[in-house]
């Protein structure tokens, strides 16, 4: 599903961001990718969904070569894939339905089923009684669960998700945790970029660790192993 | 394209030109005035071309003979006259029909003849007609040879004239409708850039889910389009009711002053302009989208 092999990202700065990460996540997996501050887990996250080129190494997802694709197929890498960020990125000026069908319009979906995958992953996140809201009504939990409607309505296989409870608090973010856990369980892939501790604690998970650019550990039902 | 995306990339149009008022309608009076200027030049352009092969082709030969002929003599010119290739049709202006003719001319302000008293300054003269236009001059320079003929003139001075400021008007209008050409496509960049720059983070949202570059760029290119053809639109409606009124002053006071009727040649210019405003428009926001949206 996703295959990486000497991967390496050099910023145009000098900076280095990824030095030779070789790891292979297979479909259906749940991943957390952890690791200090600036240790280079939002590259990794980016790599996947080509908002960075890496600068060497091999990088394959979903059976596309990303380190070779042509920009305009970006779009169809990214049609199998759902991406949630920290910050939700909703339209303040669309309600909690538009938002989500945002996704399969600007695909051209056709609408009919347009409107059945809305409701049908609104009810996934236990929102359908808001479809007429605008996000500014809603609480930081209830948004980011419409992104997540957002990122899945188009069926990807694989959820990427950086610092996805980073501006939740506990409780909220456990019920975000159920929902990819459940969504995970239907078969996705899960990788997700994270600071907390609780979080990765409570889901005994795979743990990728990345510290200065390298993989300092990767283990089955790992723990957070920083403090928080 | 499906008919669904294409209402939708016109609804996000319309929405983004509501939502930019004062930009938009910045936009499209300039490209309203470039093209009305466009169009002004155009039809000044064409009409003085239009009057000087009128003219060509209406010319007649003014011949003007010397004082002291004899009946005899004018006779005799006549004849040769009419021997030259080309000429069609001679017919006699003596002094006296001349001096009435110019009399007649000069309508209200004929007093200014009497200082003249008895006195007929203006020659005999023949008129002469040839087949083609191309053959005034030959015809001209052949008859001012003929012996007892004082001059030959015909209307060349004035089609040159003509020709000249033509030359000179399109000189002008090039140089202002390549300004005015580039401060549209300027203006209608810099809206366009605003749209980008408001929809940033619905941009930015549509790469994240796999919306085509060509989905993402559409709206913003019709919006411009939309820009640029409003701005045609209304310069040609102006450029209409402009012509109208001028061929109808001109035609009560000149009414010799040969103007290209009004139509088709008003539907070509406006078809012309539509074409010119929405290409404008649509490189406008070509330029802003390769400059300010990466994708």
């Amino acid at each position: 599903m996703i295959h990486m092999a000497g991967v390496s990202k050099i910023y145009s700065n000098g900076s280095v961001a990824l030095s030779d990460i070789s790891v292979a996540i297979d479909k259906g997996d749940f991943v957390f990718i952890v690791g200090p501050s600036g240790a280079g887990k939002s590259t990794f996250i980016k790599l996947l969904f080509r908002e960075e080129l890496p600068t060497s190494g091999e990088l394959y997802v979903n059976g596309r070569n990303v380190a070779e694709l042509e920009p305009s197929e970006v779009p169809y890498l990214r049609r199998g894939l759902g991406i949630v960020f920290q910050d939700f990125r909703l339209l303040p000026n669309k309600t909690v339905y538009e938002n989500v069908a945002f996704a399969m319009e600007v695909i051209e979906s056709p609408r009919r089923e347009i409107q059945k995958r809305v409701h049908h992953v609104l009810d996934l996140v236990g929102l359908r009684h808001k479809a007429r809201n605008y996000p500014g009504h809603l609480s930081g939990g209830e948004q980011q669960r419409v992104a997540i409607a957002r990122a899945i309505v188009n069926n990807p296989t694989v959820v990427i998700a950086d610092e996805p409870t980073g501006n939740l608090d506990p409780d909220t973010s456990w019920e975000i945790m159920k929902i990819f856990e459940r969504i995970n369980k239907a078969g996705t892939t899960m990788v997700m970029a994270t600071h907390d501790k609780m979080v990765v604690d409570g889901m005994k998970r795979r743990v990728i660790a990345i510290e200065q650019g390298r993989i300092a550990r990767d283990q089955e039902g790992g723990q957070y192993g920083y403090e928080s | 394209m499906k008919v669904r995306t294409t209402e939708y990339f016109i609804r996000e149009a319309f929405s983004s030109l509501r939502h930019n008022g004062l930009m938009s309608i910045a936009s499209v009076s300039t490209v309203a005035l470039s093209l009305l200027i466009l169009g002004m030049f155009l039809i000044m352009v064409l009409n003085l071309n239009h009057m000087a092969s009128t003219l060509e082709s209406q010319v007649q030969i003014s011949v003007y003979l010397q004082d002291n002929l004899k009946d005899q003599e004018i006779r005799e010119v006549g004849t040769r006259i009419t021997k030259i290739p080309g000429v069609v049709q001679v017919t006699f202006v003596d002094k006296d029909q001349a001096l009435a003719r110019f009399k007649q001319r000069l309508g209200e302000q004929q007093g200014l003849l009497a200082v003249l008293g008895d006195t007929n300054p203006l020659p005999n003269a023949f008129e002469v007609k040839v087949d083609k236009p191309e053959r005034v001059k030959p015809a001209a320079q052949a008859v001012a040879q003929l012996k007892g003929v004082e001059n030959a003139r015909f209307g060349q001075e004035i089609i040159e004239q003509l020709f000249t400021l033509t030359k000179m008007v399109r000189l002008i209008g090039l140089a202002l409708i390549v300004f005015l050409a580039l401060a549209a496509l300027f203006i209608i960049s810099n809206t366009i850039r605003i749209t980008v720059f408001a929809r940033r983070k619905e941009i930015g949202i549509m790469k994240y889910v796999g919306a085509t570059d060509a989905f993402i760029r559409w709206p913003f290119l019709i919006e411009g389009m939309i820009l640029g053809f409003s701005g045609a639109v209304i310069a040609v409606v102006l450029l209409i009711e402009a012509y109208t009124l001028l061929t109808g002053q001109i035609y009560q006071k000149l009414v010799f002053l040969p103007l290209i009727p009004k139509y088709p040649f008003l539907t070509y210019v406006s078809i012309l302009l539509i074409v010119a405003g929405t290409v404008i428009g649509a490189l406008g926001s070509t330029i802003s989208l390769k400059r300010f949206m990466k994708v």
